[in-house]
Protein backbone atom coordinates (compact mmCIF):
# COMPACT_ATOMS: atom_id res chain seq x y z
CA UNK A 1 0.00 0.00 0.00
CA UNK A 2 2.16 2.83 -1.29
CA UNK A 3 1.07 6.37 -1.01
CA UNK A 4 2.81 8.62 -3.52
CA UNK A 5 4.80 11.43 -1.97
CA UNK A 6 4.97 9.63 1.30
CA UNK A 7 7.62 7.39 2.67
CA UNK A 8 7.55 5.26 5.70
CA UNK A 9 9.68 5.70 8.76
CA UNK A 10 12.00 2.78 8.11
CA UNK A 11 14.59 4.15 5.69
CA UNK A 12 15.52 7.18 7.69
CA UNK A 13 15.70 6.03 11.22
CA UNK A 14 13.91 4.34 14.00
CA UNK A 15 14.26 7.10 16.49
CA UNK A 16 10.60 7.02 17.40
CA UNK A 17 11.04 3.36 18.25
CA UNK A 18 14.17 4.04 20.21
CA UNK A 19 12.34 6.73 22.12
CA UNK A 20 9.32 4.52 22.82
CA UNK A 21 11.57 1.63 23.80
CA UNK A 22 13.32 3.84 26.32
CA UNK A 23 10.00 3.86 28.21
CA UNK A 24 8.19 0.73 26.97
CA UNK A 25 9.12 -2.72 25.68
CA UNK A 26 7.86 -3.36 22.16
CA UNK A 27 7.42 -6.68 20.37
CA UNK A 28 8.90 -7.33 16.90
CA UNK A 29 5.45 -7.00 15.32
CA UNK A 30 4.81 -3.69 17.02
CA UNK A 31 8.22 -2.42 15.96
CA UNK A 32 7.52 -3.40 12.33
CA UNK A 33 4.10 -1.72 12.44
CA UNK A 34 5.71 1.50 13.67
CA UNK A 35 8.35 1.32 10.96
CA UNK A 36 5.66 1.05 8.30
CA UNK A 37 3.81 4.17 9.45
CA UNK A 38 3.36 6.56 6.54
CA UNK A 39 5.24 9.78 7.09
CA UNK A 40 6.07 12.93 5.24
CA UNK A 41 9.60 14.15 5.74
CA UNK A 42 10.08 17.89 6.04
CA UNK A 43 13.15 20.01 6.68
CA UNK A 44 12.52 23.12 8.73
CA UNK A 45 14.68 26.15 9.40
CA UNK A 46 15.49 27.42 12.87
CA UNK A 47 12.86 29.41 14.79
CA UNK A 48 10.05 28.20 12.60
CA UNK A 49 6.63 27.17 13.89
CA UNK A 50 5.63 23.56 13.30
CA UNK A 51 2.11 24.00 14.67
CA UNK A 52 0.48 27.01 16.29
CA UNK A 53 -1.91 27.52 19.16
CA UNK A 54 -5.45 27.37 17.79
CA UNK A 55 -4.54 24.96 14.96
CA UNK A 56 -6.51 21.75 14.44
CA UNK A 57 -3.90 19.56 12.77
CA UNK A 58 -4.66 16.27 11.05
CA UNK A 59 -1.16 14.94 11.70
CA UNK A 60 1.44 14.82 14.44
CA UNK A 61 5.15 15.36 14.06
CA UNK A 62 8.13 13.30 15.12
CA UNK A 63 11.38 15.20 15.57
CA UNK A 64 14.08 13.36 13.62
CA UNK A 65 16.95 15.76 14.21
CA UNK A 66 17.47 19.15 15.80
CA UNK A 67 15.92 20.84 18.80
CA UNK A 68 12.35 22.13 19.09
CA UNK A 69 10.23 23.55 21.87
CA UNK A 70 6.62 23.98 22.82
CA UNK A 71 5.59 27.41 23.98
CA UNK A 72 2.82 29.82 24.70
CA UNK A 73 2.82 33.62 24.43
CA UNK A 74 1.04 35.61 27.12
CA UNK A 75 -1.28 38.53 26.45
CA UNK A 76 1.69 40.80 27.28
CA UNK A 77 3.74 39.15 24.56
CA UNK A 78 6.03 37.11 26.80
CA UNK A 79 6.99 33.63 25.74
CA UNK A 80 6.93 30.70 28.13
CA UNK A 81 8.81 27.70 26.75
CA UNK A 82 7.03 24.65 28.14
CA UNK A 83 9.35 21.91 27.01
CA UNK A 84 12.31 21.09 24.80
CA UNK A 85 12.03 18.32 22.21
CA UNK A 86 14.75 16.22 20.64
CA UNK A 87 15.02 13.34 18.20
CA UNK A 88 12.29 10.76 18.71
CA UNK A 89 9.90 13.11 20.51
CA UNK A 90 6.35 13.76 19.31
CA UNK A 91 5.68 17.23 20.72
CA UNK A 92 2.10 17.48 19.45
CA UNK A 93 0.86 13.94 20.00
CA UNK A 94 -2.01 15.40 22.04
CA UNK A 95 -3.56 16.75 18.83
CA UNK A 96 -4.50 13.14 18.08
CA UNK A 97 -7.20 13.42 20.74
CA UNK A 98 -7.54 17.15 21.49
CA UNK A 99 -9.18 18.95 18.59
CA UNK A 100 -7.63 22.39 19.09
CA UNK A 101 -3.99 22.95 20.08
CA UNK A 102 -3.60 25.05 23.22
CA UNK A 103 0.10 25.73 22.65
CA UNK A 104 2.54 26.10 19.79
CA UNK A 105 5.55 24.03 18.77
CA UNK A 106 8.47 25.60 16.96
CA UNK A 107 12.01 24.73 16.00
CA UNK A 108 15.01 26.10 17.88
CA UNK A 109 17.62 24.81 15.43
CA UNK A 110 17.06 23.56 11.88
CA UNK A 111 15.06 20.35 12.28
CA UNK A 112 14.09 17.39 10.22
CA UNK A 113 10.61 16.22 11.15
CA UNK A 114 8.25 13.50 10.03
CA UNK A 115 4.55 14.24 9.85
CA UNK A 116 2.41 11.19 10.53
CA UNK A 117 -1.31 11.42 9.66
CA UNK A 118 -3.63 11.03 12.63
CA UNK A 119 -5.57 8.48 10.64
CA UNK A 120 -2.50 6.23 10.51
CA UNK A 121 -1.81 6.74 14.23
CA UNK A 122 -5.41 5.86 15.10
CA UNK A 123 -5.23 2.82 12.89
CA UNK A 124 -2.00 1.52 14.43
CA UNK A 125 -3.44 2.03 17.94
CA UNK A 126 -6.54 0.03 16.94
CA UNK A 127 -4.51 -2.78 15.45
CA UNK A 128 -1.84 -2.82 18.15
CA UNK A 129 -3.41 -1.84 21.47
CA UNK A 130 -0.03 -2.02 23.20
CA UNK A 131 1.22 0.80 20.93
CA UNK A 132 -1.76 2.82 22.16
CA UNK A 133 -0.60 1.99 25.67
CA UNK A 134 2.95 3.09 24.81
CA UNK A 135 1.62 6.45 23.56
CA UNK A 136 -0.47 6.75 26.70
CA UNK A 137 2.58 6.03 28.82
CA UNK A 138 4.53 8.63 26.86
CA UNK A 139 1.78 11.19 27.50
CA UNK A 140 1.78 10.38 31.21
CA UNK A 141 5.54 10.88 31.30
CA UNK A 142 5.12 14.23 29.52
CA UNK A 143 2.77 15.16 32.36
CA UNK A 144 5.39 14.04 34.90
CA UNK A 145 7.92 16.30 33.16
CA UNK A 146 5.49 19.23 33.37
CA UNK A 147 5.03 18.56 37.10
CA UNK A 148 8.79 18.57 37.57
CA UNK A 149 9.16 21.82 35.61
CA UNK A 150 6.41 23.39 37.71
CA UNK A 151 8.29 22.42 40.86
CA UNK A 152 11.52 23.86 39.47
CA UNK A 153 10.06 27.13 38.24
CA UNK A 154 8.01 27.67 41.37
CA UNK A 155 10.38 26.51 44.08
CA UNK A 156 13.98 25.88 42.99
CA UNK A 157 16.60 28.59 43.11
CA UNK A 158 17.74 29.82 39.72
CA UNK A 159 21.08 28.00 40.04
CA UNK A 160 19.40 24.64 40.76
CA UNK A 161 16.77 25.29 38.13
CA UNK A 162 19.40 25.50 35.41
CA UNK A 163 21.42 22.60 36.80
CA UNK A 164 18.23 20.53 36.90
CA UNK A 165 17.34 21.28 33.29
CA UNK A 166 20.89 20.43 32.18
CA UNK A 167 20.56 17.07 33.98
CA UNK A 168 17.20 16.41 32.33
CA UNK A 169 18.50 17.19 28.87
CA UNK A 170 21.58 15.03 29.45
CA UNK A 171 19.49 12.00 30.44
CA UNK A 172 16.99 12.48 27.61
CA UNK A 173 19.70 12.98 24.98
CA UNK A 174 21.52 9.93 26.26
CA UNK A 175 18.35 7.82 26.08
CA UNK A 176 18.27 8.37 22.30
CA UNK A 177 22.02 8.05 21.83
CA UNK A 178 22.78 11.75 21.48
CA UNK A 179 25.22 12.04 24.36
CA UNK A 180 28.71 10.60 24.57
CA UNK A 181 29.57 9.92 28.15
CA UNK A 182 28.44 13.11 29.78
CA UNK A 183 29.01 15.31 26.72
CA UNK A 184 26.36 16.54 24.37
CA UNK A 185 25.49 19.28 21.89
CA UNK A 186 23.19 21.86 23.39
CA UNK A 187 22.16 24.51 20.87
CA UNK A 188 19.72 26.22 23.25
CA UNK A 189 20.46 29.93 23.74
CA UNK A 190 20.59 31.64 27.12
CA UNK A 191 17.47 33.62 26.19
CA UNK A 192 15.66 30.34 25.48
CA UNK A 193 16.79 28.91 28.82
CA UNK A 194 15.41 32.08 30.38
CA UNK A 195 12.06 31.74 28.61
CA UNK A 196 11.86 28.13 29.77
CA UNK A 197 12.78 28.76 33.40
CA UNK A 198 11.26 32.16 34.10
CA UNK A 199 14.65 33.88 34.29
CA UNK A 200 16.07 36.85 32.47
CA UNK A 201 18.83 36.21 29.92
CA UNK A 202 21.14 38.21 32.22
CA UNK A 203 20.48 35.86 35.14
CA UNK A 204 20.97 32.82 32.92
CA UNK A 205 24.29 34.25 31.72
CA UNK A 206 25.49 34.76 35.31
CA UNK A 207 24.41 31.29 36.38
CA UNK A 208 26.19 29.62 33.47
CA UNK A 209 29.34 31.50 34.46
CA UNK A 210 28.90 30.34 38.06
CA UNK A 211 28.31 26.72 36.97
CA UNK A 212 31.53 26.88 34.95
CA UNK A 213 33.44 28.50 37.80
CA UNK A 214 32.16 25.82 40.18
CA UNK A 215 33.41 23.09 37.83
CA UNK A 216 29.91 21.70 37.19
CA UNK A 217 29.95 22.23 33.44
CA UNK A 218 32.49 22.83 30.71
CA UNK A 219 31.34 24.47 27.51
CA UNK A 220 32.88 24.89 24.10
CA UNK A 221 30.53 26.65 21.68
CA UNK A 222 27.38 24.51 21.75
CA UNK A 223 29.09 21.49 23.33
CA UNK A 224 28.50 20.86 27.01
CA UNK A 225 30.52 18.47 29.13
CA UNK A 226 29.59 17.50 32.66
CA UNK A 227 32.82 16.60 34.46
CA UNK A 228 31.14 15.49 37.68
CA UNK A 229 27.66 14.09 37.07
CA UNK A 230 26.91 13.40 40.73
CA UNK A 231 27.80 16.95 41.68
CA UNK A 232 25.58 18.45 38.99
CA UNK A 233 22.69 16.18 40.01
CA UNK A 234 23.12 17.34 43.56
CA UNK A 235 23.25 21.00 42.54
CA UNK A 236 20.10 20.52 40.48
CA UNK A 237 18.25 18.47 43.10
CA UNK A 238 17.80 16.05 40.21
CA UNK A 239 16.19 12.64 40.58
CA UNK A 240 15.52 11.03 37.16
CA UNK A 241 12.57 8.98 38.41
CA UNK A 242 10.09 11.38 36.76
CA UNK A 243 11.48 10.51 33.31
CA UNK A 244 10.42 6.87 33.91
CA UNK A 245 13.07 5.38 31.66
CA UNK A 246 12.99 1.61 31.37
CA UNK A 247 16.70 1.12 31.10
CA UNK A 248 19.68 1.90 33.22
CA UNK A 249 20.10 5.17 31.31
CA UNK A 250 18.12 6.81 34.05
CA UNK A 251 21.01 6.31 36.39
CA UNK A 252 23.37 7.65 33.69
CA UNK B 1 7.84 61.71 37.74
CA UNK B 2 11.38 62.70 38.69
CA UNK B 3 13.63 59.86 39.69
CA UNK B 4 16.74 60.23 41.78
CA UNK B 5 19.73 58.00 41.14
CA UNK B 6 22.36 56.97 43.65
CA UNK B 7 25.45 55.06 42.50
CA UNK B 8 25.96 51.71 44.19
CA UNK B 9 27.97 48.54 43.76
CA UNK B 10 25.79 45.51 43.17
CA UNK B 11 26.87 42.10 44.48
CA UNK B 12 26.06 40.16 41.35
CA UNK B 13 29.29 38.20 41.71
CA UNK B 14 30.88 40.12 38.85
CA UNK B 15 31.94 43.46 40.40
CA UNK B 16 29.25 45.44 38.69
CA UNK B 17 28.26 49.01 39.33
CA UNK B 18 24.70 50.16 39.41
CA UNK B 19 22.18 52.70 40.61
CA UNK B 20 19.59 52.77 43.33
CA UNK B 21 16.52 54.48 41.90
CA UNK B 22 14.25 56.55 44.18
CA UNK B 23 10.92 58.17 43.33
CA UNK B 24 10.05 61.78 44.25
CA UNK B 25 9.01 60.66 47.72
CA UNK B 26 12.44 59.10 48.27
CA UNK B 27 11.13 55.55 48.13
CA UNK B 28 13.41 52.91 46.62
CA UNK B 29 11.70 51.71 43.44
CA UNK B 30 14.42 49.83 41.57
CA UNK B 31 18.03 48.72 41.40
CA UNK B 32 19.76 49.07 38.04
CA UNK B 33 22.94 47.20 37.14
CA UNK B 34 25.39 48.43 34.52
CA UNK B 35 26.22 45.13 32.82
CA UNK B 36 29.90 44.26 32.55
CA UNK B 37 31.51 42.88 29.42
CA UNK B 38 30.49 39.22 29.78
CA UNK B 39 27.00 39.46 28.28
CA UNK B 40 27.71 39.64 24.53
CA UNK B 41 25.17 41.97 22.97
CA UNK B 42 23.83 43.18 26.33
CA UNK B 43 27.24 44.25 27.73
CA UNK B 44 27.23 47.89 28.74
CA UNK B 45 23.46 47.96 28.95
CA UNK B 46 21.44 48.80 32.05
CA UNK B 47 19.55 45.93 33.60
CA UNK B 48 16.59 46.22 35.95
CA UNK B 49 18.08 43.99 38.65
CA UNK B 50 15.19 44.44 41.06
CA UNK B 51 12.00 46.41 41.14
CA UNK B 52 9.56 47.13 43.92
CA UNK B 53 5.83 47.69 43.97
CA UNK B 54 4.66 48.40 40.44
CA UNK B 55 8.11 47.43 39.19
CA UNK B 56 8.12 44.10 41.03
CA UNK B 57 7.53 40.72 39.46
CA UNK B 58 9.40 38.89 36.84
CA UNK B 59 10.10 41.55 34.26
CA UNK B 60 13.81 42.36 34.05
CA UNK B 61 14.35 44.34 30.87
CA UNK B 62 17.68 45.77 29.76
CA UNK B 63 18.19 49.18 28.21
CA UNK B 64 20.97 50.49 25.99
CA UNK B 65 21.52 53.58 28.16
CA UNK B 66 20.61 55.01 31.52
CA UNK B 67 18.25 57.64 30.13
CA UNK B 68 16.12 55.05 28.34
CA UNK B 69 16.01 52.97 31.51
CA UNK B 70 14.83 55.96 33.55
CA UNK B 71 12.16 56.82 31.00
CA UNK B 72 10.83 53.27 31.14
CA UNK B 73 10.88 53.19 34.94
CA UNK B 74 9.06 56.52 35.19
CA UNK B 75 6.46 55.49 32.64
CA UNK B 76 5.85 52.11 34.31
CA UNK B 77 5.50 53.77 37.72
CA UNK B 78 3.08 56.35 36.30
CA UNK B 79 0.91 53.57 34.88
CA UNK B 80 0.51 52.18 38.36
CA UNK B 81 -1.23 55.27 39.71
Amino acid sequence: MRNPGRKNLAPDCNLLIRKLESIFTLSDGERQALLSLPAQATALKENQDIVREGDSPSRSCVIVSGFACSYKVTGQGKRQIQGFYIAGDIPDLQSLHLRVLDNSVGTITPCRVWFIPHEALRDICDRYPRIGTAFWRKSLIDAAVFREWMTSIGQREAYSRIAHLLCELMVRLRAVGLAEGHSFDLPITQAEFGDALGLSAVHVNRIFQALRADGLIETKSARVNIPDWEKLKQAGDFDPTYLHLEQEQAAA
Amino acid sequence: MTLRLQPVRVATGFEEEGMLVFDNEQRLVAVLTHLSDQYDAASGHWFVEAGFGRLGGKDHPTFADLQTAQTWLARTLAQGR
